[in-house]
């Protein structure tokens, strides 16, 4: 058998799999998001003629949040924990390169922040089920939509733990969430700003990904879908902006003293 | 052969190995020796692809640590290893083994984990496994795609008399089916057991380098290598 980019990437990626879904980190929080998905039927049961609409907002904001959680707790300690721990000293020691380690844990840590996604979204769909909402179909486009943000959000976390401790680069990744949902909110206020402002506030941007473009949570509970073209310019979106995310952890990485 | 030409390395403007020149044969085992801090983890990460020099020229074969097919052949075990806690042993050594070209197969990772005493404990998870284990656990992952050249960084540290004594036995057995061992290591009774050379390194320079006895001299190796350090100490 010959080393091929993907083959070994994804031997990387499958031990990074293993590995974060065995985490007691992962399993708390997919405990909590599902007594929390729960929750929202007895809040929707005491919603006057709400109760669809609440457990569908409520629990759409429940699995976002939770997936979030899991994403910013996993992704900001892996590489950290693999330099300080010296775990990657097994793999870069081997005839493995820098990019399939950071492309292999990108893809292993997304493989279970999705499938912990979408256990949350079979919860969800059968508590909306049970309340009498039917099959939320569109639920699952405003899913496929969060996987996508939090593929982006993966890539940068893996790319602030390759130099910055897990609780430096969690309070990175917050603000950079916190922000890239405001961007669009900045961009108005920085119209009516001073030069200075509006130059700042430019920079962050085109800088900052654009993690608005990513939330349809509000579009779905009005059973209304983005267009074809749309969803395919978020998913170029989110590949481009994790591609350049990963080839800068990969160079942060590679530059590092062992 | 293994090839260190002129080696300086820096690390955050302090020299931590200079000029260093040294030439190991094919088949020998090689012992690197030297006080805390000396130079030789960060020789041994250079060796094995992990760190990159500052200038000069290690090659293994003629070749690079840092290309990845030279890496192919080689076995390393870090000093004091840290694990996948949430792996099993047999996972483990199954992910290491999956990075090379030609996986070995589950037997043969088996008969590893059988070799270095932890088959028992294969289906357990490394979070279990004892200090003497992980240190076992560490051998055996070195030697997982059957090395032609093996790396060890303080190999015996860890293990008991009982450890120590069956991990020198399969580093002899290395070196009979002709491997090229290279290990670092403070217990200098066992290196005097198991090197036919070694080399000696102070602050980052080279002191000797050359067969055992020439350096001994009839006084056993740890007489002869503290005297060498304290009279150094004493000039310095």
């Amino acid at each position: 058998m010959k080393h091929s980019f993907i083959r070994d990437t994804l031997v990387v990626a499958k031990n990074t799999f293993k590995e974060s879904v065995r985490d007691k980190v992962f399993y708390a929080l997919f405990a909590f998001a599902f007594i929390t998905i729960t929750f929202t039927l007895f809040l929707g049961s005491i919603s006057l003629s709400e109760d669809v609409h609440v457990i569908r907002s409520l629990g759409m904001a429940g699995i976002y949040l939770f997936s979030i959680l899991i994403t910013v707790f996993l992704g900001t300690a892996l590489m950290y924990k693999e330099i300080e721990r010296r775990t990657l000293y097994f793999i870069l020691s081997k005839p493995v390169t820098h990019a399939q380690v950071v492309v292999g844990k990108f893809l292993g840590l997304f493989a279970s922040v999705a499938l912990s996604t979408l256990g949350m979204t079979a919860v969800y769909l059968a508590t909306v089920l049970y309340a009498g909402g039917g099959f939320d179909r569109l639920a699952l486009l405003a899913v496929f939509f969060e996987i996508l943000e939090l593929g982006l959000l993966i890539a940068l976390s893996i790319f602030f733990s390759t130099f910055a401790k897990p609780l430096a680069g969690a309070v990175y990744a917050i603000l950079v969430i916190y922000i890239g949902h405001s961007l669009g909110m900045l961009a108005a206020v920085s119209e009516k700003s001073g030069v200075l402002a509006h130059r700042f506030i430019q920079v962050l941007y085109y800088l900052l990904p654009n993690l608005e473009k990513f939330n349809i949570r509000d579009l779905v509970l009005y059973n209304q879908a983005p267009s074809l073209s749309a969803t395919l310019a978020v998913v170029l979106y989110a590949a481009v902006y994790a591609t350049i995310l990963l080839c800068g952890g990969t160079l942060l990485l590679k530059r590092r003293e062992f | 052969m293994i090839e260190i030409d002129s080696l300086h390395k820096q690390i955050d403007g302090r020299t931590i190995v200079s000029n260093l020149s040294l030439s190991i044969q094919k088949g020998s085992v090689f012992g690197f020796l030297g006080p805390n801090g000396a130079g030789k983890t960060t020789t041994m990460k250079i060796l094995v692809g992990l760190n990159h020099p500052s200038s000069g020229r290690v090659t293994i074969d003629g070749h690079a640590p840092s290309e990845t097919l030279t890496r192919e052949k080689l076995g390393f075990m870090p000093e004091a290893p840290y694990f996948y806690e949430h792996l099993t042993g047999l996972e483990f050594l199954r992910f290491c083994g999956e990075l090379f070209a030609r996986p070995r197969g589950e037997a043969a990772y088996e008969a590893l984990l059988r070799k270095v005493g932890i088959f028992e404990a294969k289906d357990q998870r490394i979070t279990t496994y004892s200090k003497g284990m992980k240190q076992r656990l560490g051998f055996a992952q070195a030697l997982v795609n059957d090395p032609e050249y093996v790396f060890l960084d303080e190999p015996l540290d860890g293990l008991d008399p009982i450890g120590r004594r069956a991990l020198k036995s399969m580093i002899r057995e290395l070196k009979h089916d002709g491997r090229t061992v290279f290990f670092n290591s403070h217990i200098l009774f066992d290196t005097e057991e198991l090197c036919d050379e070694i080399g000696i390194l102070n602050r980052g320079s080279l002191l000797f380098a050359g067969p055992l006895g020439e350096f001994t001299r009839g006084l056993s190796l740890e007489e002869q290598f503290v005297a060498t350090i304290e009279q150094l100490e004493v000039t310095a």
